[in-house]
């Protein structure tokens, strides 16, 4: 069951990443603009120039024989040079994939811990503490990444100047503090989604019979919260921070333009603007493998924390 | 031209704002005027600083000269790199790794200076700047300057510190470029064993800068430590590193500026200047600028093929709104085509010339009567522009408002931002545009850096077809200014070449090939604790950072 259950997981991810990388080369390829151009910030080229360049890199054939160089490149693990940088497409993400990976996992870390965290308070204490978390989660729900961040470099990095406002930092602790701002930007609408369903999740199991039993009976309030509440309550739970964490993966471009981050999703966006297409092509396999792979690791957590769910099942 | 800078600057507003343009027409302009006057250095540094970041537009994407064509790239290969003849701050050009003297119209000899040495503590020989000058023509290698050698006849070693270059005919302008980035000297056996690597982030590079390469990483820096083994010991620099960083956007840059992430930078249209300018944690600095901002008439088979509709459009723009409205106040209004920063020699003889022209100021009754002695009232003109682009976007609608405003019909042809490039390189692009706009410059400080682009038959950027018969019908007036353009070239003597360059000048400020906009100025943002880089654009191609240090 599980070996076929991971099979057609793979199967579905080669197919999704086979489907991905024909669509974004089209609709790289159909996009406006001439990548040789971007190279020289807009002067004119010698027409000379122009010509070499565009042979090398292939962009003076058709469509499909430039995808076919890509794909049989791709397939043996070439995925091809950057017009822009002239070097391995493998190495420049390999450079940024930290970055990302390290914001990623900050920020989910900040909505997991903070997130259930918040409502799992305010879904067992009705009153003060659960308005207030209704408030502020509601007003920091609709606050889009890109604002929260202008507004938290605005307090934090010029009025405070507690944090740096651009760039990676060198060393742990240094990386850690100029992830801050963005992680906490990326984190602060989703966590607030996650914190909210959280607490109607827990809101709906308190009310369930078998826990007003458990308390009739007089079973100890911590046992309760774990093994009634927060077990039954975990699979919404899980849904709802699996479906955040995997859309960070795509969400972060955003943050790490905004703070000058040398992350893959900001690099996504330079090289789509200058038409870099091995470069795009190989960050967009990248995150679409990510996000197939968080949702595989969503459905196994299912799985364990509930064993009426089957694997194969679920994939159904 | 510059279209990716503007890139970053897309705005929804770009509508709002060129109503406000129109609007304000009247609007008397604040700023700084005059470029002649501005200081091309700032005052030396005191104090040793351990690190400086300095921001750019966007990330470098090469450390090879050869791909260097704009400002990122430009930036920083002036720091780790030396040409063979230097341009000083204001423009002037002397010896820099070579002297150079001409024993005939021919012949340039440039003779290395004695103790120059790569990083690596091997000289600079012969061979190495034979080597580094034939790599710009080298087809294979498709770099952006082979258009400047095409006078060269041969470049040859001729002694143990010196090479000889034979012309086919006498050529004044490759002087200017070899103090300029094609003559930006890299070891040989270095850039050899490193193969197509050469300046790649995978790569390393070997020159001989004041600045030594440390590394390159694409996203967060190029970073450059002082070179304590330097050729030129009289040369000391206070900062220890310099990180060259890819500023993503205005609000960014805005923010670190004022926070310190980043100490300084050479920006353009800044939209949050206005809020940089009263904050103390920076010192706002203004110098000459090289550069124009101009439309290029590109089919002189419309309407503005005619010199009086060109000579109105000029007249109606309303040129002192775009000051305020593109550059915050830091630019000037043109009299010539090019810059009057650009006067790197005849100084006196071009700044004489330049000082009896008059200013293109706006004059709506002339151009009317202009418009309807040439016949053109309601005629149309199609501008291309990109409404993505905040600049250009005013421009044209300021463009459009003066036609408007003297009879004529405009219609705007708006591209997306990345598409703006292929007005530039692509003819079919050009097909039903009448002209576009442009941030452009040339490779050192000379007016005709710039003018032989499009006053030459074959020049880069000549897209009318300017003095062609077949696309220009004033071809044979025209091809007299080709006359004039190649006469300059060939003449020794720096006073009469600017002079002959002024008359230039003078000519096309009244046939308008290109229509000049605005002369923006160079403006410097540092840390308030930090002085001492160049204020002009000198920056572009020479060691900007010498002097650079703590106040």
């Amino acid at each position: 069951m599980r070996l076929r259950f991971f099979v057609r997981r793979l199967a579905m991810l080669i197919v999704s990443l086979l489907v991905a990388s024909f669509v974004i080369f089209a609709a790289i390829y159909l996009a406006p603009g001439n990548p040789i151009a971007a190279l020289s910030g807009g002067r004119s080229i010698p027409p000379e120039s122009l010509k070499v360049l565009e042979a090398r890199y292939h962009l003076d054939q058709p469509f499909l024989v430039q995808y076919w160089y890509w794909l049989t490149n791709a397939l043996h693990g070439n995925l091809g040079i950057s017009i822009t940088l002239r070097e391995n497409v493998s190495d420049l993400i390999a450079s940024r994939i930290s970055t990302t990976a390290g914001l990623v996992l900050y920020s989910s870390i900040l909505i997991i811990a903070i997130g259930v965290g918040l409502g799992v308070a305010a879904g067992l204490r009705p009153g003060f503490l659960d308005t207030s978390t209704l408030v502020i989660t509601a007003i920091s729900a609709s606050l889009p990444a890109f604002v929260a961040a202008i507004v938290l470099i605005l307090v934090f990095a010029v009025q405070l100047q507690w944090f740096p406002s651009l760039g990676n930092g060198v060393g742990f602790f240094d990386q850690v503090k100029h992830l801050t701002l963005p992680a906490v930007a990326l984190a602060i609408s989703s966590l607030a989604i996650v914190a909210r369903v959280t607490r109607a999740a827990i809101r709906e199991e308190s009310r369930k019979e078998h826990v007003q039993t458990a308390v009739s009976r007089g079973i100890p309030t911590t046992q309760l919260i774990w093994r009634h509440v927060l077990r039954n309550a975990a699979i919404p739970i899980t849904t709802i921070s699996g479906i955040t964490v995997a859309s960070l993966i795509a969400v972060a471009a955003v943050v790490e333009v905004v703070f000058g981050l040398a992350g893959l999703g900001a690099y996504l966006v330079q090289s789509a603007q200058s038409k870099d297409l091995a470069v795009v092509q190989g960050i967009s396999l990248l995150l679409v493998g990510a996000f197939v792979a968080v949702n595989v690791l969503v459905d196994v957590l299912y799985a364990v924390l509930d064993p009426r769910v089957s694997l194969g099942s679920r994939a159904q | 031209m510059k279209g990716k800078q503007t890139i970053h600057k897309v705005t929804a507003a770009v509508g709002v704002l060129a109503l406000l343009v129109v609007a304000c027409g009247g609007r008397t302009t604040g700023g700084a005027q005059g470029g002649q006057q501005l200081a091309v250095t700032t005052k030396a540094g005191t104090k040793p600083v351990d690190k400086v970041v300095w921001a750019v537009y966007r990330d470098v994407n090469s450390l090879d000269p050869i791909y260097a064509f704009d400002y990122p790239e430009n930036t920083t290969d002036s720091l780790l790199y030396e040409s063979l003849l230097r341009q000083a701050p204001d423009g002037s050009i002397g010896p820099g790794l070579a002297t150079m003297t001409n024993p005939d119209q021919n012949t340039i000899v440039l003779t290395l200076k004695p103790g120059i040495k790569f990083w690596d503590g091997n000289p600079v020989t012969p061979d190495d700047v034979v080597y580094t000058l034939n790599r710009n023509t080298d087809a294979k290698l498709a770099g952006f300057y082979p258009a400047v050698f095409s006078r060269v006849q041969s470049i040859t070693a001729t002694g143990a510190s010196e090479v000889t270059i034979r012309l086919k005919q006498p050529d004044y302008w490759l002087v200017g470029e070899l103090a300029s980035i094609p003559a930006m000297i890299i070891e040989k056996s270095f850039a050899l064993a490193q193969g197509s690597n050469y300046g790649t982030p995978a790569g390393k590079i070997m020159g001989t800068g004041a600045y030594k390469f440390e590394s390159f990483k694409p996203g967060v820096a190029v970073v450059m430590v002082r070179n304590d083994g330097y050729w030129d010991t009289s040369v000391k620099p206070l900062v220890r590193e310099i990180d060259i960083k890819g500023a993503p956007n205005d609000a960014s840059l805005t923010s670190a500026l004022i926070t310190g992430g980043i100490n300084g930078s050479f920006t353009q249209s800044l939209t949050t200047l206005d809020q940089l300018k009263t904050n103390k944690a920076v010192t706002v600095t203004y110098g000459p600028g090289w550069y124009t901002d101009a439309f290029i008439v590109s089919n002189l088979k419309g309407p503005l093929g005619d010199i009086r509709v060109r000579q109105a459009l000029s007249l109606a723009l309303d040129r002192k709104g775009l000051v305020d409205a593109i550059y915050k106040g830091t630019a000037t209004i043109p009299k010539w085509i090019s810059n009057s920063g650009t006067f790197g020699y005849g100084k006196s003889v071009f700044q004489a010339a330049y000082d009896s022209s008059p200013d293109m100021n706006q004059d709506i009754a002339k151009a009317k009567q202009l418009i309807i002695d040439a016949g053109a009232t309601g005629k149309s003109i199609t501008i291309g522009m990109s409404s993505e682009l905040t600049g250009i976007s005013i421009e044209a609608a300021a463009l459009k408002a003066a036609a408007e405003a003297i009879g004529m019909k405009a219609t705007l042809h708006s591209v997306s931002a990345q598409n703006f490039i292929n007005f530039f390189i692509d003819p079919k692009a050009r097909v039903g545009i009448d002209g576009f706009f442009t941030l452009n410059y040339g490779d050192y400080a000379g007016p005709e850096a710039l003018l032989a682009t499009f006053l030459l038959p074959d020049g880069s950027q000549n897209f009318s077809g300017y003095g062609l018969a077949g696309t220009d019908p004033n071809a044979a007036d025209h091809a007299k200014i080709f006359q004039m353009m190649d006469d300059a070239r060939g003449t020794a003597d720096p006073n009469a070449r600017a002079q002959k360059v002024a008359d230039v000048e003078k000519a096309i400020a009244t046939d308008l090939p290109w229509i000049p906009v605005l002369q923006p100025l160079i403006v410097l943002i540092t840390s308030n604790n930090l002085s001492g880089s160049y204020s002009s654009f000198a920056y572009m191609f020479s060691p900007w950072a010498d002097k650079l240090g703590g106040t």
